[in-house]
């Protein structure tokens, strides 16, 4: 065989094969993720961020565990960076704003939170971002049962009144808060105030009648999730009817229901008593052969 | 042959009282204890076998724990409650045979009342012991015993059934104190052994006028007492199930449903060890066909009692289908029990029923055939009882081993639970190898009252 026909078909046979191992080699497709960052601040104490990762699958979101997220503040490099979170199952996962990032965050009245996911074997890189101003809430109770948010932004270097935000004023509850009245929100005026009636007399308190509330500001563009407690005496008195020291069915032993005391031990007693009474019909008998 | 003449003129020379000392010293030569023959130690030469291996299973579970067993978190009930319920039902058989035939003035059942005490001792004894197998270790009997609870329907088992087995023991042995006065007369055919237990047992008896008043009265009052404790130990027996929220146990009509269960299992043993007796001790005379033929009558109405119990308590569930017991019903109907409860409900109940119904079937074989039938289908009938319900429980099973939703016993289990059965019928072999299982004295007493 001429040369120049062994070099055809030597390149022949690399056309004719490279499809088909690229068709072997190539890498399943990666999925895409959704990366959210959200911002809370609780009793105007350390702020902390929320992720949450999902990704689009047959037109429903699912949450996506276990994928690594790095945090950082306003910019990608070691100096802002804020922490390493894994989602949970929920695909969730937080992180309080760390004190090494303190002089970052002073320089600055807005903040912009970066999040990044660098992909796996099954996701490509990802990654979310959240800008915040810098803002506070309180909260005020007057003594004719009503209630005052007071939202503040810092401009400069000082805390200013913000008008027309949407505040919630709550009583918390053990799953979830309820609205001090029938109005859902309430929006700041121009002094950034927002008041609203308390109207939840009866609802029940501790053994003290304090009742937790609450104001808060929830997924705001501008400022994130804020929010703020006061406990106050506005409450019924909750006293709680502990039964577990009465007599029942389904108390310790020596709790058991009189009743059931006085019908158990009146049948045994009454039965045995009959059968002790023949025990002892038995021993007559006996000292009756021996009389014999 | 000539023999044979001689001793019919001497009858025919007798006086009448002669005649029958001669009936009666025949009728307690036929039913004396007998002595074993080869058959008999084979016999218990298996049952004590078995027991060994029972015994041998039982080690390893108190060395290993009840990790031997196949009971899980789910199936925590398994062949040791459904025996246990097994043999609580069989001990019914003591209150019917003595205590309500004897209270009706049924006379027929003389020759039974023996082989009906003595299988009710012998299995509420190994009720007793397979319910403290099932416990694992042995002493938190003592903690039961210590720490239970008077609310609860454990404790009122416990209670019930110590009451049951001594009221049992009682009205074995108060019967038996003629017969021991007759058993001292025949030295010889006791042993020495033997006569000295008698004497200890029974040689106070005398058969004065008095004694035998006491006597009496005695019986009678353990009779009346019986009956409801009988009745009380196998409500308070259901009453572990349906206290319990769950399919197939959620029932009002449980307590009842034992009663008429154990009253069939009970008499299906009784006609089986009739049956058995009568072969191997020759008592044709005295367990007659019609005896058989009176037995059966009972078996087939107590089994269309039962049946008709069981489809109470299996078509309405059926009709409604409720979502939360669909799964344990369609297993028993259809699904992975569903061979065991369609042997249980044709071989102990619907087939007895028919064979019961014709007058042949109620001859010895057919229905010692049908004794053996119910008495395994009523042992089936009770491990369907206990385990698919705990199978299927309310709220679906998460996060466990694949085996978890599955049970079958493991070889400790069979070991254990076959000892045990071993065991009655060893305490029954035993029991009847000492004392006669027709009672004599009340046999001779008909007949002196037959022949006036």
């Amino acid at each position: 065989m001429k040369p120049l026909n062994k070099i055809c078909i030597g390149l022949l046979s690399i056309i004719l094969i490279f499809p088909y191992f690229e068709a072997f080699s190539q890498a399943a497709e990666k999925g895409d993720l959704n990366v959210a960052v959200s911002y809370f601040i609780t009793n105007n104490k350390v702020p902390y961020l929320q992720v949450k990762v999902n990704t689009k699958v047959k037109g429903k979101f699912i949450n996506v565990g276990d994928i690594p997220v790095k945090l950082f503040l306003d910019k990608d490099s070691t100096g802002t960076f804020i922490g390493n979170v894994t989602t949970n199952e929920k695909g969730e996962a937080s992180a309080y704003i760390p004190t090494s990032v303190k002089a970052e965050w002073a320089t600055s009245i807005k903040h912009t939170f970066l999040a990044t996911f660098d992909g796996n074997k099954k996701y490509g890189p990802a990654k979310g971002d959240l800008t915040v101003a810098r803002a506070k809430i309180l909260i005020d109770a007057g003594s004719d049962k009503t209630v005052t948010a007071s939202v503040f932004e810092l401009k400069d270097t000082t805390w200013t009144p913000v008008k027309g935000v949407e505040v919630i004023l709550a009583v918390r509850r053990m799953d979830s808060d309820l609205p001090i009245n029938e109005t859902p929100t309430f929006t700041t005026d121009s002094t950034g105030k927002a008041s609203g009636d308390f109207k939840r007399d009866s609802i029940p308190g501790d053994s003290k009648g304090n009742i937790t509330l609450v104001a808060k500001i929830v997924d705001n563009d501008q400022y994130g999730n804020l929010l703020i407690e006061k406990t106050m005496p506005w409450g019924a008195k909750f006293v709680p009817v502990n039964n577990f020291n009465e007599r029942s069915l389904f108390a310790t032993r020596n709790k058991a229901p009189v009743w059931i005391l006085i019908i158990a031990y009146s049948i045994a007693i009454s039965v045995w008593s009959v059968l002790i009474m023949l025990v002892f019909n038995l021993l007559r008998i006996r000292k009756l052969g021996r009389e014999v | 042959m000539e023999n044979s003449t001689i001793k019919e003129k001497i009858v025919k020379d007798m006086l009448p009282t002669d005649a029958a000392a001669i009936r009666e010293e025949k009728i307690i030569q036929d039913l004396l204890p007998q002595r074993f023959g080869k058959w008999g130690y084979i016999w218990v030469g298996i049952l004590v076998a078995i027991c060994l291996v029972g015994m041998f299973a039982y080690y390893r579970q108190l060395r290993y724990g009840l990790a031997v067993t196949s009971m899980r978190d789910y199936a925590s009930w398994g062949i040791y409650i459904s025996n246990f319920v097994f043999f609580v039902a069989i001990s019914l058989v003591g209150s019917l045979i003595t205590a309500v035939f004897r209270l009706a003035g049924v006379h027929w059942s003389t020759p039974l009342t023996r082989i009906a005490e003595v299988i009710a001792v012998a299995a509420i004894i190994f009720a007793s012991i397979i319910i403290i197998v099932d416990m694992g270790s042995p002493e938190r009997f003592y903690f039961l015993v210590i720490y239970g609870r008077v609310q609860s329907p454990i404790i009122w088992d416990v209670i019930v059934i110590t009451t049951y087995f001594f009221i049992s023991i009682l009205l074995l042995y108060y019967p038996l104190l003629p017969d021991i006065k007759i058993l001292l007369r025949y030295k010889e055919n006791a042993g020495k052994r033997l006569y000295k237990f008698y004497g200890f047992i029974g040689s106070f008896w005398k058969g004065t006028h008095k004694q035998y008043l006491l006597s009496k009265k005695a019986i009678n009052v353990l009779c009346i007492t019986i009956i409801p404790v009988a009745f009380s130990i196998h409500t308070v027996t259901s009453w572990l199930f349906a206290t319990t929220y769950r399919p197939g146990w959620d029932s009002t009509n449980f307590g009842a449903y034992f009663i008429a269960g154990a009253f069939l299992v009970g008499a299906g043993a009784v006609v089986v060890a009739m049956y058995v007796f009568r072969k191997a001790d020759h008592l044709e005379k005295y367990i007659t066909e019609d005896h058989f033929e009176k037995m059966g009558r009972i078996l087939v109405l107590l089994a269309l009692l039962y049946l008709y119990f069981n489809v109470n308590e299996f078509l309405t569930p059926y009709f409604k289908m409720k979502e939360s017991e669909r799964a344990y019903l369609n297993g028993l109907f259809t699904g992975d029990f569903a061979p065991v409860f369609w042997f249980a409900i044709l071989v102990g109940m619907i087939f007895p029923i028919i064979i019961l119904l014709f007058k042949k079937g109620r001859k010895p074989l057919p229905v010692f055939i049908v004794g053996i039938m119910v008495v395994v289908g009523a042992w089936f009938k009770r491990y369907l009882i206990v385990t698919p319900t705990l199978l299927h429980p309310f709220l679906p099973m998460h996060d466990v081993p694949a085996n978890y939703h599955h049970y079958f016993p493991s070889w400790e289990e069979w070991a254990i639970t076959m000892g045990s059965l071993a065991g009655v019928c060893l305490v029954i072999t035993v029991l009847t190898r000492i004392f006669p299982i027709i009672p004599i004295q009340e046999t001779l007493n008909e007949q002196h009252e037959t022949a006036k």
